[in-house]
């Protein structure tokens, strides 16, 4: 092809015409190559220059490099306007439904009521400096009665009636305060615990009873801990667990390892404390304590003229009930996912 | 126990603010379950006497009777036999109303009837329908049936186990008076002549009775209880049955004490041994019913046979009828187990047995029979004659000593001193103070206080807990035995929820029959077994938690949520043998997942992921590496289970269940399970990472894919691959699974991704490419596998 003034118009007309029309980025990098590549049409004129007259040369050269530069530029501009462009028309061109949410995005499953009104109570009471200590769920008769208090014959054997084993004399715990026992034999105080687990009640089961069901025991013995301990620590378990502006209510109880015997109840969260139906007149019964009897703290080689002490066990079951609003203990252990899930 | 208002104002004057008694009484210990209002529903009934009674011509059933009510006189036909003239009944005059009924004057076979007498049952005043309700001679007539039975608030209270004493008015009124500072009335008693002892009675059996009282009353008139009596015991849900029963009863309710009356002249000999029950005895009680007794058991016997089962029910061959004149009352005190067991062995709890169960004091049993004789005196015209009372070994009562400055230590906060004194004098203590000291001596019926606590409970409960301030123990503690194992729990939870499973808690009593299904080879082979199981399904201890938990994957695709995965932490029961303990409580993990039919195909899918999720706990939360390797085990699938093992020992398994257990559970599909021990993968103590150094160098990456015909484990091939991998081969990681048509039957492909690295320079890939193909050669050679690069 012969070089000439005439021809580099041409050639930028055709560029000009080109770049603007020019819808996308991959069609601008393909004029790119057509026009200032290796092989590209501005690239062979400037290569046909040397086949001009000298007097033509330099004025043709600078036509070219003159013309380089602005279908560069050009190029660029068109670069820069379709990115404006596209940027501009974002919220049509890449719409998304952000209201539709699979299912399948992320799945966590859940964490049983028990287990997480355990760990509240746990973190609760490791706040007060208890640890955590668990004891067998098979006992014998001395650790769930006898150590207790209870011996055999005791009217209040009534209110454990008990699992046997068929393999002689072992029975499944009632309750969680032989861990007491265990814990005392084996540790002199100070002593700051509280004992989680199953306990077993041959009973039958309704709405309210369970069979199989999960308590929480607590013992502390120190030297000089009196009454007001106990209900200042019931106090402050109860409104960590169940909200600050609940109060609590101690009436007396009777218990065989504990003298005096308490029970406590938290006021109402429905009716602050009014009385309605889900309550018993404004109060609902969380637990039972009262100070460690000395005959028990002997049991557990403990001197009783030295430390004295305060125990209490509540249903964990009962806690996670009231917590949550769980009319059915039998919900509990179903595993039903519609119920699980809820949690 | 039930307790009526107006009786209770008989020994104290009931406060009139319902809710404020309620609630002294609970925070003091007896819990006020509910209070109703009792009136009668009845007006126009007045009390007749029948003059005279004559057939009703035409009638076999109904008769005519005359009756008055003091002015004039009125027939009125009745249905009923057991009235005879001179009796005083409640009588319904015409336009009077019994509940929602109207009565009028009817005819009956042409004889008009003007209104009715009246049953129990008509007046709403017990169950007793049999006949008309005959009130006591000192009914006048005319009088208003309405005040006979003034409208009375009834309490129903839960009286804690120590306290025998509170099953009896008396005792209720005399918490009311001290819980308000009110004066309490006892009841007037004259004193009791001592007959003597030996004659009338006679224990032969002292381990089971610690006291026996009686005492004859002779020209004793039966009959009906005065109506004040009668409205007091229907009151309390006890139906009157004659004034010497009722007195008895009345009695109990009053002074907490049980009674018997027996008919002295059908006793042998006319008078009582108490003896142990001869094997096999039987006794035909006053509820109709033949009992057997063991030789356990105690009864009250003339010299031939027995006449009471003590403590519990009388019999029928002494009992008190129309015909007895001569009474004998026995208030005696019995020992509380025997009580118990043989009310156990029996089946049967009576009001007596309840009170003889929790320990009564053998104080009440002398009162309690002169206050019967008294009002058999003034109500049946009975004469007290001889009387016994066998004590062989008399209560010693007790003296407490405690200082003022512990009583108010323990409760944490200052009583008065009076009010502390007051208190203890009004619940009958007797309290002798000097300077800061108390010496307290509980009254003689209230057995459960011995210790300083006890009297410093009193004290406390009636005081008021209220008043006790909130403070919270300090002091300095040793640190110790920080318990790691419920942290591990937590973090396990935490993973599992965090791939998706859910957490279930299920029963550890099962069904022996299903105990079994799937276990651990480790456990044990037998469950430990319930003797005394409440559910014929419930009669055995888990062994494994994946019975359980298949179950619930069973229960839950019925309720149409299918493929679920679940987990539970809990104890599994191994029996064991020669152990100081008959049960090995192990902790487990379970694991299970359900695989709907549709997607059957994605089983090994499902379980490679629950073996990876098992790894990722013993990594994560124990810090091991979980080993696994082809196994089998009772209840899987034997091709698809796997060992799992940690530290070089079994920890539990993997695996497909089978599919025969799903048959039995009726799950259809295909169900995971895997159950772990969890201290085998998280150890005691909690796992702390540690840092080691990030490489300095790149590291090389190749993929390499291997091609395999049979049954061989990638356990092997990553085991040779390690080996010839030399020091460089850092990291071997399974890709990808694949099997097709392309391969051919049989044949499978497995990509594994294998990472280089050098700690002291960058490798080159000559270097790598050397040992990798060093590797494909080893494969080639030792499976007879292709390799692709």
């Amino acid at each position: 092809m012969s070089v000439n003034v005439g021809n580099l118009d041409a050639i930028a007309v055709d560029a000009r015409q080109r770049i603007s029309a020019a819808a996308d980025e991959a069609t601008l990098n393909q004029l790119r190559i057509d026009l200032l590549g290796k092989k590209g049409v501005l690239t062979g004129a400037l290569r046909g220059l040397g086949s001009l007259p000298a007097d033509q040369r330099s004025a043709a050269g600078a036509r070219a490099n003159a013309l380089k530069t602005e279908i560069d530029q050009r190029l660029n501009a068109r670069r820069q306007e379709l990115e404006q462009n596209r940027l501009q028309g974002l919220a049509d061109s890449e719409w998304v439904d952000v209201t539709f949410i699979p299912e399948a995005a992320v799945s966590r499953g859940h964490l049983h009521p028990l287990t997480q009104a355990l760990t509240e109570i746990t973190a609760i009471f490791s706040r007060l400096g208890y640890e955590v200590a668990l004891g067998p769920e098979v006992e014998d008769d001395y650790h769930n009665f006898q150590a207790l208090n209870i011996p055999e014959g005791h009217p209040a054997r009534d209110e454990w009636d008990s699992f046997y084993l068929a393999q002689g004399g072992w029975l499944l715990r009632t309750h969680t305060s032989p861990v007491q026992i265990r814990f005392m034999e084996a540790h002199q105080p100070p002593i700051r615990i509280i004992a989680p687990g199953p306990v077993y009640r041959h009973e039958a089961t309704d709405a309210g009873h369970e069979s199989q069901f999960h308590q929480v025991e607590g013992l502390l013995v120190e030297e000089d801990i009196r009454m007001s301990d106990l209900v200042g620590t019931i106090e402050y378990f109860s409104r960590s667990m169940f909200g600050a502006e609940r109060r609590i209510r101690i009436s007396g109880d009777h218990f065989p390892f504990t003298e005096p015997s308490i029970g406590a109840a938290v006021s109402c969260g429905i009716c602050q404390g009014t009385g309605c139906g889900s309550c018993k007149g404004g109060w609902l019964e969380i637990m039972g304590a009262g100070m460690v009897h000395p005959q028990v703290l002997r049991n557990g080689r403990i001197d009783p003229e030295r430390y004295s002490g305060f125990a209490f066990g509540m249903g964990l079951d009962r806690i996670a009930m009231l917590k949550y609003n769980i009319a059915d203990i039998r919900r509990l252990r179903e595993s039903d996912v519609r119920f699980l899930r809820q949690f | 126990m039930v307790v009526s208002g107006n009786w209770l104002n008989e020994y104290v004057d009931v406060p009139k603010d319902l809710t404020a008694l309620s609630e002294r009484l609970t925070l003091s210990g007896t819990e006020v379950e509910r209070i109703q209002v009792q009136e009668v529903d009845f007006d126009g009934v007045v009390v007749a006497e029948i003059k005279s009674l004559r057939p009703l011509t035409g009638s076999t059933k109904n008769q005519i009777a005359t009756v008055t009510t003091g002015d004039g006189i009125a027939d009125v036909v009745t249905g009923a036999w057991n009235i005879v003239p001179g009796n005083r009944v409640p009588y319904a005059i015409p336009g009077s109303r019994l509940g929602d009924r109207r009565i009028e004057t009817k005819i009956f076979l042409g004889v008009a009837s003007a209104g009715m007498l009246c049953s129990a049952v008509e007046l709403g005043l017990g169950d007793d329908a049999a006949g008309i309700l005959v009130l006591d001679e000192g009914a006048e007539p005319g009088t208003n049936v309405r005040d006979l039975y003034p409208p009375d608030t009834i309490f129903h209270l839960e009286v804690k186990s120590n306290r025998p004493d509170l099953l009896a008015h008396l005792g209720i009124a005399r918490e009311i008076a001290t819980l308000f500072r009110i004066p309490l009335r006892r009841p007037a008693m004259r004193d009791s002549a001592r007959g003597t002892t030996g004659r009338l009675a006679t224990i032969e059996a002292p381990e089971g009775c610690r006291r026996f009282v009686g005492k004859l009353i002779t020209g004793v008139r039966v009959g009906p209880s005065p109506v004040w009596m009668q409205a007091r015991l229907r009151a309390v849900g006890i139906r009157p049955i004659s004034n010497v029963v009722d007195i008895t009863n009345y009695v109990m309710l009053e002074s907490g004490q049980p009674m018997h009356a027996f008919d002295h002249s059908r006793l042998a000999q006319g008078r009582v041994i108490v003896r142990r029950a001869r094997q096999g005895e039987q006794l035909e009680c006053l509820d109709g019913q033949t009992r057997v007794l063991s030789s356990e058991a105690m009864v009250v016997a003339d010299s031939e046979r027995a006449q009471a089962v003590a403590g519990i029910i009388g019999g029928t061959a002494s009992s008190v009828t129309t015909r007895t004149t001569d009474v004998l009352l026995e208030a005696a005190t019995w020992e509380p187990r025997r009580i118990r067991a043989t009310a156990r062995a029996l089946g049967l709890r009576t009001e007596a047995s309840l009170r003889f169960e929790k320990g009564l004091s053998p104080a009440l049993s002398l009162p309690a029979v002169d206050r019967a004789a008294s009002l058999l005196k003034e109500l049946a015209g009975g004469n007290a004659s001889t009387g016994a009372d066998v004590y062989p070994d008399p209560l010693r009562p007790a003296r407490i000593v405690l200082t003022l400055e512990r009583l108010n230590r323990v409760l944490g906060v200052e009583v008065p001193t009076p009010q502390a004194e007051d208190i203890l004098k009004r619940l009958g203590f007797v309290v002798d103070r000097s300077n800061s000291q108390l010496t307290v001596t509980p009254p003689e019926f209230r057995l459960d206080c011995a210790l300083p606590e006890d009297v410093i409970e009193e004290v406390g409960r009636i005081y008021g807990y209220g008043h006790i301030p909130s403070t919270l123990p300090g002091s300095r503690r040793p640190l110790r035995d920080i318990y790691r194992a419920q942290d591990a729990d937590e973090r396990v939870r935490e993973i599992l929820v965090g791939l998706g499973f859910d957490e279930a808690v299920t029963y550890p009593l099962t069904d022996r029959r299903h105990a079994l299904d799937v276990r651990l080879p480790a456990a044990a082979s037998t469950p430990a077994l319930i003797q005394n199981p409440v559910a014929e399904d419930r009669d055995a201890l888990r062994v494994s938690l994946v019975p359980g938990l298949l179950q619930a994957l069973a229960l839950n695709a019925r309720l149409d949520q299918p493929g679920l995965g679940l987990f539970e932490i809990g104890t599994g029961f191994w029996p064991q043998a020669a152990s100081t303990a008959p049960i090995r409580e192990v902790r487990l993990l379970g694991i299970v997942r359900h695989v709907p039919p549709a997607l059957a195909g994605n089983a090994p899918a499902e379980l490679r992921a629950v073996e990876a999720a098992v790894r990722l706990v013993a990594e994560r939360v124990g810090g091991r590496t979980v080993d696994v390797r082809q196994s089998e085990g009772l209840g899987f699938h034997p091709g698809r289970t796997a060992a799992m093992l940690a530290q070089g020992t079994e920890v539990g398994m993997a695996g497909e269940v089978h599919p025969a257990v799903l048959t039995g559970l009726d799950l259809a599909g295909r169900a995971i399970a895997a159950e772990i021990i969890l201290t085998g993968v998280v150890g005691d103590e909690s796992y702390t990472p540690k840092q080691s150094p990030v490489p300095r160098y790149p590291g090389v990456r190749r993929d390499l894919t291997v091609v395999i015909r049979g049954k061989i484990p990638s356990n092997d091939l990553v085991q040779v691959i390690r080996q010839l991998g030399g020091y460089t081969l850092r990291d071997i990681s399974m890709l990808s699974e694949y099997q097709g048509p392309q391969l051919g039957a049989g044949a499978r492909s497995l990509s594994f991704r294998l990472q280089y690295q050098a700690d002291d320079r960058t490798l080159t890939n000559e270097e790598v490419s050397t040992v990798q193909q060093r590797i494909i050669d080893g494969l080639k050679q030792r499976f007879d596998a292709e390799v692709r690069s």
